[in-house]
């Protein structure tokens, strides 16, 4: 298996911190440290709008609402200690994000009206992170000042704080959400992951993962239906896999019912470490993104390598035993690339579809990763 | 600055700082022998006399400048060319903080604490990183500057080498109350590229880092 160099987007001289790709149509978008949101076309991978003027300092990180109906919505997360939500209307996309044939032609001319709609302040010190839930209704966002803020979108531009976490003790560097419930992680220079959900009114600190020795960096979830796990990638050049222990008496209910006995919030969640990948990185591991489409997991690092994970059925003997059993998976390095960015550290790794110069989702899957050189590059996996 | 952490540092003799004597290193051209030779020159000279008394032109000599000549040298000449002597000069005549001297002459910084490894190219692998570690020696075990200066050699070294090298600075074992915490922050990346665009905190490096060169 391979990880090939299919484009690149030069996007500045300097750092570039991360990629994201739009949830439904061919875009991704950079935060980098030129204070700049830039936006390239996963068709042509030609920029199509660079967005200036929110923040004073570096964007660290950048957010894509999901379900936005008839427009794009951007969060920003900035060094100058705000958060930047970010308004552009998408004609010619029907309720499911569907794009009608005429609207790609008209995408590329179109004078792009990107509008700075809301700052939201409140941190005391450098955001790190943002990240919209799975159903839009949430922005999460985490700071240097220890804490994780949940924000409501209560429609009308109109943000609502509804709960400041801080429950951590030192920077908090990134914040996930599940992919399909109301759950929240965040990873810490504490060295912990801590998992956060509404409890009646309120939300609280439902897990905490410890077993990093070093800054936990990244976070990533796995998106499978059945069952939930995390990947956890930090400064001790380790990627952890936790997942959540099902309770003894409803094996496949993650629902709880409501609990009557109040302080009893931290054992409505029980996480376990279950694996440590198999180490290849020799320096922090910056980022881990764990595929939503092939169950693959990708890391980089300041040794500035790409490595991509599968997760298989252990061998014995030449024979694949006990196929049943979770016991007897293992995660095996399948791509390697060493140097994916030259001499330079890479900061995100991305997993996005390939489309099609038309426009259209292919079943192929990309990665992308941002580099200190200020570059995307573009890589496609292929079994 | 008002209270002085460390009113009494142990001061070592310019003349006793570590040199390269002798050019015995063998160069490949003739040419790059004399450019290197140029861009050694003011080093040396920096550590024979007053490191304050720079020339005003002198100020901007450590930013951009500098790292250019660095990179022309790395096209030129093999990896090994950049050793501990050379990551010596370019960090001891950063200025103190708190004292008008340089941190080679209060033995913060010490040659055989500075590390240089080079990787080799491989056919998998054609841009080897090069790795140099910094062990800085705070003069009082509780000095609360040691941050400020650990970041100073970082921003130094940082604007300095070419972008192969990955670098790491730490507080010698055994010299400081909170090593590991002083560590982690040197070495934390995104709290290091917040740190620069902290323009406070700017102004005080670029005051230390105005003696290099």
């Amino acid at each position: 298996m391979t990880l090939k160099l299919v484009g690149s987007f030069p996007v500045q001289p300097d750092r570039v911190w991360c990629a994201a790709p739009h949830p439904h149509l061919p875009l991704v978008a950079t935060a980098s440290t030129d204070r700049a949101v830039r936006i390239y076309s996963l068709r042509d991978f030609s920029l199509v709008s660079t967005i200036e003027g929110g923040h004073k300092r570096s964007i660290r990180s950048i957010s894509w609402k999901p379900n936005a109906k008839g427009e794009s919505v951007l969060a920003t997360g900035s060094f100058d200690s705000s958060t930047g939500i970010w308004h552009r209307e998408e004609r010619g996309t029907d309720a499911n994000g569907e794009q009608s044939p005429e609207s790609n032609s008209e995408e590329r001319e179109e004078d792009e009206e990107w509008r700075f709609a809301v700052v939201l302040d409140g941190h005391d010190s450098e955001v790190k992170s943002v990240a919209w839930s799975a159903g839009g209704s949430f922005l999460a966002t985490c700071s240097r000042d220890k804490t994780v803020w949940i924000w409501e979108d209560m429609g009308n531009e109109n943000y609502e704080t509804i709960a400041v976490l801080q429950d951590h003790s030192q920077d908090v560097k990134m914040v996930a959400w599940h992919p399909e419930e109301e759950l929240l992680a965040s990873s810490s220079y504490d060295d912990t992951v801590r998992l956060y959900k509404e409890d009646t009114d309120d939300w609280v600190c439902c897990a905490v993962l410890a077993g990093h020795t070093s800054t936990v960096w990244s976070i990533s979830f796995e998106s499978n239906g059945h069952q939930s796990r995390l990947a956890s990638a930090s400064d001790d050049q380790t990627v952890k896999i936790w997942y959540r222990k099902p309770k003894a008496d409803e094996e496949e209910a993650p629902k709880q019912p409501p609990s009557i006995i109040k302080g009893t919030a931290d054992e409505t969640e029980n996480w376990e470490e279950q694996s440590t990948l198999p180490k290849v990185h020799t320096r922090t591991i910056y980022s881990v993104d764990w595929s939503k489409k092939t169950g693959l997991i990708a890391t980089a690092g300041g040794d500035g390598q790409i490595i991509v994970y599968k997760e298989v059925y252990t061998e014995k003997d030449g024979e694949v035993a006990n196929v049943d059993s979770e016991a007897s998976k293992e995660w095996k390095v399948v791509a390697q690339v060493p140097a994916a960015h030259g001499v330079y550290e890479i900061n995100s790794v991305t997993w996005c579809p390939k489309w099609d110069k038309q426009g259209t989702k292919t079943d192929g899957e990309l990665l992308l990763s941002t580099g200190d050189d200020g570059i995307v590059n573009i890589f496609e996996f292929s079994a | 600055m008002s209270d002085i952490i460390n009113a009494n540092p142990t001061i070592l003799n310019p003349s006793d700082l570590p040199t390269r004597h002798s050019e015995s290193r063998k160069k490949q051209s003739s040419s790059t022998h004399i450019a290197d030779k140029i861009s050694r020159l003011p080093n040396s000279k920096s550590l024979l006399y007053d490191p304050f008394s720079s020339s005003p032109g002198d100020d901007s000599a450590y930013s951009s400048g500098g790292s250019e000549d660095d990179d022309e040298e790395d096209d030129d000449e093999t990896a090994e060319d950049i050793d501990e002597q050379e990551i010596y000069d370019l960090i001891s005549t950063i200025s103190d903080p708190e004292h008008p001297l340089s941190l080679g002459e209060l033995a913060v910084i010490n040659l055989p604490h500075i590390h240089v490894t080079h990787g080799q190219p491989t056919p998998q692998n054609p841009h080897p990183m090069s790795h140099v570690l910094v062990e800085i020696t705070p003069t009082i075990n509780h000095c609360s500057l040691a941050t400020v200066i650990g970041l100073g050699v970082r921003v130094r070294l940082e604007q300095a080498l070419p972008p192969r090298f990955r670098i790491d600075v730490r507080i010698r074992e055994g010299t400081h109350q909170s090593t590991d915490q002083v560590n982690k922050q040197l070495n934390d990346k995104e709290r290091v590229a917040a740190a620069c665009e902290n323009e406070t905190l700017m102004g005080v490096l670029s005051n230390m880092l105005a003696t290099c060169k």
